[in-house]
């Protein structure tokens, strides 16, 4: 979203949209110059912190640069290189096993919530509350939970042996540490798509549920026939932009379980994390980096395509 | 005592003040600022003392002590080596060592050393990691040196019908576990009151294990089975240093892996990461009776809360000795600063015995000069603390050094890694091969 605001300059669409007119264009130019004073500031920052790192990093990619010495071109080794590196993929399989369960459950539990707040609740009070989880920072979420679900102290597992089970190595269990990093990413991020959907909710004219209540639709069928079709594009977005969040998943990681045990929550940017600042190999990092870079363009573009998300379906 | 907080409160002051200090007499034409760095917060007050004789001796020259915990310290350093205001003189790890030593990044000594003299048989400890590198030049001084022992609960210990001399004589095999393994045996409890070598032992149900878990550790097993599967007659490296391979696949060590997984089995230690609290208070706790741990931890499990703790050194073996890890860390210059001459003078007076004597006269940290380390010991004993378990190795000469290699960090983040296949029970000993071979074609990747 971010992206096609700064990438849309302001002066260039009033140019095409506005009729050509010889006597205008003095005033145009003044607008431009003004316009471009503006945005200066934003594109600035652009420049100096996107465009120029984004641009070294796919240099850097190319390289052999283990920063402390001059980055030296070896071609596409690095690529090569990676795809013969088994925790390369094994990585990119946790990362993928860990977006689609937070995915689905995030677009599960935000829906569940908007439409349960849409239909029960005018109170505003009620509605701000879902959103506090997101306005925590992931660090301090990361580490209250590491110490919530730890095996031996944290209060979960003092609960679960005094309902008479056995204690849960959440975060160092092998099978359990994808899910449980998965379920902390969606208590985080649900409250944040909960609103988003829940303003797309607000978009939906009451007057197509009467319409819905006089053909004699209860609430389950005007849920699916048509809440979710309207809901789409508001939908596809937030499925963007958490499938995105998802895959950049990384501190939650770093603070609670570094990509152990046995790598078992390696997910690809620690991976990426662990080669540049632990051993220094910046090169292949930046490697590994555009790979998912070219991958979420690919994986955003499809689901754009697929959902229609620009287009609505309301009249 | 009252003379020594003092003299540790008026250091920690001094060192507060640096800062400030610095700023303000940095502008000084006659005076030289250097920057001195360390992750050891009780050694960088304890080094506060050799900081202010050294000034005194040489007004010209000013050194600012900083203190960064572990992980900031060496991402500051490594930032500091790319921004090129990293500190003038810093205190280097072995395991960063080849690291920064191969990218150019140290300050040769071995020039310096000669022209003044400085006598590098001085330490007692520490060449074989920090003498002569690959290249033959010498980048740091060995300042202090750390091995490991058991820290066991002496109330538990009497309990347990034991005694001192039954801990501290302890043998050990991959075996059976010698004598080890029934005192662990002895000192481990269930919940029903039943000690692990009664009958009806439940081990699915300790209250109070005898030993801090021994699986897991990395690829040296520091404080882990470093101080067991050594005993043995086996190395971690195919050399003293840069190894071509580790050798995890050799028997002994295997046989040893397995023993430390049939200890988990028996009820006797904790699973891999199954304790996720620090040593210290685990047995502040009362979990453990008995863990093993650094002489850096000396102050803290004496300082331990309702706890009386006992020490003893390490098993006696296979080969009939012990052999107990062992680190020096070294003091380094840093080869981009604009200070060499400074950064000499400071460095080569924190390798004196004048200095290693006044920093260690508050026993935090063992010296790497013999006769500094005497009266360290002396401060220990001051203190109430024994550090016998410790000082029998240096003395019985059973110390070893982890090799250095290039590639660390590389071998570290993979080996460590497959070795917790291992450990977490989804590999059996056949990943010991894979761990050689990953460790071989690092090692080879990054020989020159």
């Amino acid at each position: 979203m971010t992206t096609e605001r700064i990438t849309a300059p302001a002066p260039a669409g009033r140019a095409t949209l506005r009729p050509p007119r010889s006597s205008a264009s003095s005033a145009r130019r003044g607008d431009a110059r003004l316009a471009w004073l503006l945005i200066a500031p934003s594109i600035l920052g652009f420049i100096v912190f996107a465009a120029y790192p984004a641009l070294r990093g796919v240099y850097l990619s190319f390289t052999d640069y283990r920063v402390l010495s001059d980055p030296e071109w070896i071609g596409l080794d690095n690529f090569v290189e990676l795809g013969g590196d088994a925790k390369f993929w094994s990585s990119l399989g946790t990362t993928i096993y860990f977006v689609i369960l937070t995915v689905a459950l995030t677009m599960l539990v935000s829906v569940t919530t908007a439409v349960v707040l849409h239909r029960l609740t005018s109170s505003t009070a009620i509605r701000s509350v879902v959103i506090l989880p997101f306005l925590i920072s992931n660090v301090v979420a990361a580490v209250v939970f590491s110490w919530m679900l730890d095996r031996q102290l944290g209060i979960v597992n003092i609960a679960i042996e005094a309902l008479g089970g056995d204690a849960v190595g959440f975060l160092t269990d092998k099978g359990w540490v994808v899910p449980t990093l998965a379920l902390i990413t969606v208590w985080k991020t649900a409250g944040y798509t909960t609103i988003l959907v829940f303003a797309g909710l607000q978009t939906i004219p009451p007057q197509i549920y009467e319409a819905g209540k006089l053909d004699g639709a209860g609430e389950v069928q005007m849920f699916r026939r048509l809440t979710l079709p309207l809901l789409r594009p508001i939908m596809a977005m937030v499925l963007v932009l958490t499938v995105i969040g998802a895959f950049q998943v990384f501190d939650i990681v770093q603070v609670t379980t570094k990509g152990g045990p046995a790598n078992a929550s390696l997910v690809l940017q620690m991976y990426i994390y662990d080669k540049a600042f632990g051993q220094f190999d910046f090169g292949y990092a930046s490697a590994m980096s555009l790979v998912l870079f070219a991958m979420l363009i690919v994986i955003s573009f499809a689901q754009m395509r697929l959902l229609r998300a620009s287009e609505s379906d309301q009249g | 005592m009252t003379t020594k907080k003092l003299l540790a409160a008026s250091a920690f002051g001094v060192l507060v003040m640096i800062p400030i200090a610095g700023c303000s007499t940095g502008g000084d034409s006659g005076t030289e600022t250097i920057s001195w760095w360390t992750w050891d917060d009780k050694q960088a007050v304890s080094y506060a003392a050799c900081e202010t004789a050294f000034e005194d001796a040489n007004p010209a020259i000013d050194v600012e002590i900083k203190q960064y915990v572990w992980d900031d310290y060496w991402a500051k350093i490594t930032a500091g080596f790319v921004g090129g205001n990293a500190p003038d003189t810093f205190m280097n790890h072995p395991s960063y060592y080849p690291e920064f030593a191969d990218q150019g990044q140290l300050l040769p000594l071995e020039d310096r050393i000669d022209e003044s003299g400085f006598d590098l048989d001085r330490y007692a400890i520490g060449l074989t990691t920090w003498g002569e590198y690959k290249d033959g030049s010498v980048y740091g001084l060995p300042k202090d040196w750390s091995t490991m022992a058991f820290f066991y609960d002496q109330d538990l210990l009497a309990e347990a019908g034991l005694t001192a001399e039954d801990v501290a004589t302890m043998t050990w095999n991959p075996e059976d576990g010698g004598t080890f393994e029934d005192v662990i045996a002895r000192l481990t409890v269930d919940t029903n009151g039943v000690r692990g070598d009664e009958a009806g032992f439940d081990a699915d149900s300790v209250a109070v294990y005898g030993m801090s878990t021994l699986t897991g550790g990395g690829i040296n097993g520091q404080d882990t089975w470093a101080q067991f599967a050594p005993t043995t007659g086996w190395e971690l490296g195919d050399a003293e240093n840069w190894p071509t391979t580790f050798q995890y696949e050799d028997d002994d060590y295997v046989a040893t892996a397995e023993w430390i997984r049939s200890l988990v089995a028996k009820g006797y230690t904790p699973d891999f990461e199954e304790f996720t609290t620090g040593i210290a208070e685990q047995l502040g706790s009362g979990s453990v009776a008995m863990v093993q741990s650094g002489s850096w931890n000396l102050n803290t499990f004496a300082a331990l809360d309702g706890v009386n703790v006992g020490s003893a050194p390490s098993v006696v073996g296979p080969i009939g000795e012990r052999r107990a890890l062992s680190g020096s860390n070294a003091d380094v210059i840093w080869a981009g600063t604009e200070h060499e001459d400074a950064a000499w003078e400071w460095i080569s007076y924190l390798g004196t015995e004048e200095c290693q004597t006044l920093a260690g006269a508050d026993g935090t940290f063992f010296p790497s000069i013999a006769e500094a380390m005497t009266a360290t010991t002396e401060a220990f004993a001051e203190q109430g603390i024994d550090t016998s378990a410790f000082t029998v190795q240096f003395e019985d000469g059973t110390l070893y050094e982890s090799p250095l290699f290039s590639g660390g960090t590389e071998v570290q983040s993979t080996v460590s890694s497959m070795s917790e296949l291992f450990w977490t029970g989804e590999r059996d000993s056949d990943v010991f091969a894979e761990m050689d071979e990953a460790s071989a074609a690092i090692f080879a990747e990054h020989a020159d």
